[in-house]
């Protein structure tokens, strides 16, 4: 047997990875497959974004989690080995992933933002980020399956086509689970398009207190653009929620124009800003290390420059 | 009384890696550290013991030359440590330090309630070690949790996911990985250096596991991210400003 295997948590994400799946296994010349856990609707809406195999998973039994799925998951994979298998890099894919990896021996690239495959060697090659992100580790599979877990928005979703066809085979419900899911705290999620906005601006460490970050709005609505921060402003200073929280340990972003205010440019930063199309600085320590990395950059203390620099936007047509 | 295994890396300080004329990543004047997020295990692991009594296992396999790390560990508050090493352990995947974990913690530490893990190291940041060693004992894992507490020959833990907060519960034993978020690591004081001296140390040889498992990755590269970038700088007069936004500007970006 053989194929390309996909799982991902939720809809969304699915399509990411149904969007490389589709890629990699015309490449291979072999099949795609994907899972649905619960809603079996959604097998189609899956068949028509590429994949030629559903594979649905029974609902959970109240009190299990996610997890309860592995032995399902992994015990399918070992009957059909299919050539790679790739997961959404959530906090539960990641710990989804490692898990089945374990179970099928197999070796795991986590954090995986390019993936390749050879049509001589018929091996495949992967990419990811270490050192905080200073340094790209591409890794070969010496086991099978290839598995990958890849980070969102790394890949484009897959394009809904008439006429594709494709299966579900429903696959046995998950046992009993020794783990118990005892509470589900929603979070209070702040509407963001921080992922998508054309603008960004970015709060760092610069900023003396809490209030002044009114800064960093009155300069995002200048320029019609989203506000983000660095991971001291959400994780340790709790100034601003987590969903705002750009780099390697939150999002990423690829905006027209990222804007960092007091932003020291710390690597695991400037890895989720990589994808800008220009980068802008403003930092009152010139050897900051985000001059490095930027196109424009204003040697100055923000709370002078900021209220000038809106000023000159206005003045602008 | 519990035993709690808290695992640990040994890891080269990320800040001391320097950059060459060329491009190049350049290891020759770095340092090493107890990787973050290992620290947070190994502090978890002490709080939960002066909560509720039992004892506290560190636990890590590296190179011969981390005896540093190995008295860090004890100095922030383990009782004993397992110090698996060997010369060839540096370059260890994620599957095969799991594998080496879980025969040591099975075969000589044998009875254990709870390990705790960082949620990844920050040097290779794989993430891997904590579930798969969760998996290679077969027991409940919990990874990316924010608290944790021990109840009744139970593990209660608050992990974070996509959705929000999911507060789960096993039987014990298990095993849980933290977020940075768990705790702040204590500062070990001269106190706490000296008496890391006087506590129990095993070593463990590479000849004295049941064996190694092969390799499932080969890295076949580790080059420096490079970010290509004009780098021009501006002042702060009215002048500077003006030409900053006319740069904005000449790039396209301002609507």
């Amino acid at each position: 047997m053989s194929g390309v295997w996909v799982f991902a948590e939720n809809r969304e994400l699915t399509l990411e990875l149904l969007g490389i799946g589709r890629i990699l296994a015309d490449e291979m010349g072999t099949t795609l497959s994907t899972f649905v856990a619960g809603d079996r609707e959604r097998a189609k809406d899956y068949i028509s974004r590429g994949a030629n195999e559903v594979l649905f998973l029974p609902p959970l039994q109240e009190g299990q989690a996610l997890e309860a799925y592995i032995p399902v998951i992994a015990g399918e994979a070992a009957k059909a080995d299919p050539d790679i298998f790739l997961f959404a890099a959530t906090m539960r894919g990641r710990d989804l992933a490692a898990r089945i990896a374990a179970r099928l021996d197999a070796g795991l690239c986590s954090g995986c933002v390019a993936i390749r495959f050879d049509k001589a060697s018929k091996t495949f090659e992967a990419e990811r980020l270490a050192y905080g992100g200073a340094a790209v580790q591409k890794v070969a599979f010496t086991a099978r399956p290839a598995m990958a877990a890849i980070p969102p928005r790394i890949f484009e979703p897959a394009k809904e086509e008439t006429g594709r066809d494709g299966q579900v085979r429903e696959l046995p419900a998950a046992p009993p689970s020794t783990a118990r899911v005892v509470e589900k705290k929603a979070k209070e999620r702040k509407t963001t398009n921080l992922p998508d906005a054309r603008v960004v601006v970015c709060a760092g460490r610069g900023f003396d207190k809490k209030e002044d970050l009114a800064l960093v709005n009155q300069l995002a609505d200048a320029l019609g653009g989203e506000v983000g921060c660095t991971r001291p402003i959400s994780e340790e200073l709790h100034w601003l929620p987590e969903e705002l929280c750009i780099g390697l340990s939150g999002i990423s972003i690829k905006p027209e124009l990222y804007i960092g205010l007091g932003v020291s440019g710390q690597i695991q930063h400037m890895t989720g800003i990589r994808g800008a199309k220009v980068i802008a600085a403003v930092n009152r320590d010139e050897n900051a290390p985000i001059f490095g990395a930027s196109d424009l950059g204003i040697v100055g203390d923000l709370y002078d420059v900021v209220p000038k620099l809106i000023e000159e936007l206005k003045k602008t047509p | 009384m519990p035993n709690i295994v808290a695992c640990f890396k040994w890891v080269v300080d990320e800040a001391y890696i320097r950059r060459t004329s060329s491009g190049e990543l350049d290891f020759s004047a770095v340092d090493y550290k107890i990787s973050e997020y290992d620290r947070n295990a190994i502090e978890e692991a002490v709080r939960l013991k002066d909560a509720g009594g039992g004892s506290v296992i560190a636990i890590t396999v590296s190179v011969p030359e981390a005896t540093k790390g190995v008295k860090d560990a004890l100095s922030r508050g383990a009782d004993q440590c397992y110090f698996i090493a060997d010369p060839s352990f540096r370059d260890l995947e994620p599957a095969q330090t799991a594998k080496v974990l879980a025969d040591v913690i099975r075969n000589r530490v044998g009875s254990f309630d709870l390990i705790l893990c960082g949620e990844g190291s920050s040097d290779l940041y794989a993430q891997q070690v904590g579930p798969r060693l969760a998996e290679n004992l077969g027991i409940p894992c919990f990874s990316f949790v924010q608290k944790v507490s021990l109840e009744g020959g139970k593990v209660i833990a608050e992990r974070r996911v996509e959705e929000g907060v999911e507060v789960v519960e096993a039987t014990l034993p298990a095993l849980v990985t933290v977020l940075p978020d768990v705790n702040i690591p204590r500062i070990p004081g001269v106190k706490d250096t000296l008496m890391a001296s006087k506590k129990p140390v095993v070593t463990v040889k590479k000849e004295d596991l049941s064996g190694l498992a092969d390799p499932t990755l080969r890295t076949v590269g580790l080059s420096a991210v490079r970010m290509e970038r004009t780098c021009e700088k501006f002042g702060v007069d009215a002048a500077e400003i003006r030409r900053f936004v006319d740069g904005l500007k000449k790039r396209g970006v301002l609507k």
